[in-house]
């Protein structure tokens, strides 16, 4: 993905301490690498969360618009996903360099959140058939260390947590128009429920095993890996295969167990970490990082 | 993105008329639910697939195609001889798939765009991902191979007709393979499986009726020789216990479907080489 180089050596060192269950950073195969979270750090967004998983930094920022649902869903809101994968991350991404991969994690997000049981898009709903919240869940890549799924996904839940949706005081049609007023207290807003949203979890085969959280030297390694997208109640939402490679039925069974158990936890975890970021914000001063530390 | 000026664009923004018709099914999609929980429309069994056509050598001009029949979904694929990759600099080890899934604009019950849309642009690369552990991609290392696929006609698993037409075309255009790729779909909605679901039974598996029901579709693309998955592709919301079970019912169709696609290379080689003999 990054471009790493790694020698026929490398990768043996690599897979036999797989194989061992000591990775080469000393982790276990289900070890994740320490997650930084940090809530509402951009002003202008209404909701914004940065995740940084080591080397992978993420930032989204949530942006609310009022437009016309769709006509074949007049009672549901939108909600879309854009990623960048900026050149700051990688020179690889210069130009056209990272349209795949960000048109391959978008549409990978679109598709977990589509359930209506995960993201109820009829609570986006101003007037049915008429005007409706249209979510732009905006995803920017600064710097690309392995697992880039993951961590989008974990940034993506917590600036969905975070976002605040203006409440709609009146609304009234004259003639053909609508007429709406906003309340006028910027704090009176109402947040998504995020309980169900899926969490992704990418697991990389190497050897004989997978493994979580892979490093881009561990990427490089893997023959095949899969993305799962799991809820907090331990259901798929989707899954796909990402790489060159196949599996054969039987591992591809197994490795369905690994993913949702990983996936329950790491949703667990985040839930916690979101709790806490909110007790730190609702705080009187509350305590200010860097933006980039 | 440019636009197109030279084709006839329609009006900036138009709604399919069948959403004001009388009893529209996508504005009720419930209706239908109980009618298809106890038997299916076309009188096959729920682990019944369709009957399956499959014809190669269909475009003169290219390498390699094929041509593939689900009942009523139609898929047609080209592959084209390997040329460089355009505008690389840096030599790539193994070759590359260059895939392009394209619905025609009258193949759905709406009209699509000439252009890509984003649902079109994930099922390239599903293909692309379907198809790539099964060419001997370091035979052409530095070059890519075109294949582009297009549906004529979608009621339903229209990915999974596209990956086992790709497959044939690939082999058809004598690229190095491991193996043939078969797919089939599968549509999950609360406890009942539907093997190969149409286009209504894949609306149908897309919304859920109540809560906590399982519900979704499923994509299993494999080499039938070798027993693997090349591609696994779920929507929807279900248990992971659901998604094995399907699994093994997916795998067991792309085993039964192997076969055909096998036959219909070895005709299209036996015909090959009786023409040469005449």
């Amino acid at each position: 993905m990054a471009g790493v180089l790694l020698s026929e050596a490398e990768k043996t060192f690599i897979l036999h301490g797989v194989q061992s269950d000591l990775r080469n950073d000393g982790r276990s195969r289900q070890d994740y690498r320490p997650i930084e979270l940090e809530l509402d750090i951009v002003t202008h967004a209404n909701g914004s969360a940065r995740v940084r998983l080591a080397n992978t930094d993420v930032l989204v920022g949530v942006k609310t618009e009022i437009d016309v649902p769709k006509p074949e869903k007049p009672e549901e809101g939108k909600v879309e996903f854009f990623v960048d994968c900026s050149a700051n991350a990688t020179p690889v991404f210069e130009g056209k360099g990272g349209e795949e991969l960000a048109t391959e994690i978008s549409n990978f997000l679109a598709s977990s959140f589509a359930s209506s049981m995960s993201f109820d898009l009829k609570t986006l709903c101003i007037i049915k058939g008429v005007q409706c919240w249209k979510l732009y869940v905006d995803i920017l890549i600064l710097e690309c260390g392995g697992n880039l799924f993951d961590a989008v996904s974990l940034a993506v839940k917590a600036a969905l947590h975070n976002t605040m949706v203006p409440r709609v005081e009146t609304v009234a049609m004259d003639g053909g128009n609508v007429d709406l007023q906003l309340s006028g207290d910027p704090y009176d807003c109402w947040r998504l429920d995020t309980k169900n949203m899926p969490c992704l979890v990418t697991l990389s085969k190497i050897g004989e095993h997978f493994i979580v959280d892979s490093t881009a030297e561990e990427e490089e390694c893997s023959m095949a890996s899969l993305v799962f997208s799991v809820t907090d109640g331990g259901r798929l939402n989707s899954l796909c295969k990402t790489s060159v490679g196949s599996l054969h039925p039987h591992t591809l069974a197994e490795a369905l167990k690994v993913g949702v158990d990983v996936g329950v936890r790491l949703n667990k975890a985040l839930d916690q970490a979101l709790a806490r970021e909110d007790r730190r914000l609702e705080a009187d001063k509350p305590e200010r990082f860097g933006f980039l530390k | 993105m440019p636009s197109d000026n030279r084709r006839i664009q329609g009006p900036e923004v138009s709604s399919p008329y069948c959403l004001f018709q009388s009893g529209n099914k996508n504005v009720d999609v419930h209706s239908g639910r109980s009618e298809v929980l106890s038997s299916r429309k076309d009188s096959r069994k729920f682990m019944e697939h369709r009957k399956i056509y499959l014809k190669t050598g269909v475009v003169s001009q290219a390498k390699g195609s094929a041509y593939v029949e689900f009942d009523n979904t139609k898929v047609i694929c080209s592959v084209f001889d390997p040329r460089e990759i355009p505008n690389r600099i840096e030599y790539s080890q193994h070759g590359e798939l260059f895939c392009v899934f394209k619905f025609a604009p009258f193949s759905c019950l709406t009209r699509r765009a000439h252009q890509q849309d984003a649902q079109e642009k994930e099922l390239s690369l599903c293909l692309k991902r379907a198809l790539e552990p099964a060419v001997c991609r370091h035979e052409f290392p530095n070059f890519q191979v075109d294949i582009y696929v297009m549906v004529l006609e979608n009621d339903g698993g229209s990915l999974a007709a596209a990956i086992t037409c790709a497959g044939l075309a690939l082999a058809d255009a004598h690229v190095p393979m491991y193996d043939l790729v078969t797919a089939a779909s599968l549509g999950v909605t609360g406890d009942k499986l539907l093997m190969d679901p149409v286009e209504e039974e894949e609306s149908l598996c897309q919304n859920p009726n109540k809560e906590n029901q399982n519900h979704g579709l499923i994509t299993v693309a494999l080499m039938g020789a070798h027993t693997q998955v090349t591609q696994m592709w779920q929507t929807g919301s279900m248990t992971a216990a659901c998604v094995s079970d399907a699994l093994t019912h997916l795998v067991q169709i792309c085993e039964e479907t192997y076969p055909i696609a096998q036959r219909c290379l070895v005709k299209s080689v036996v015909d090959t080489i009786s023409k040469k003999a005449q």
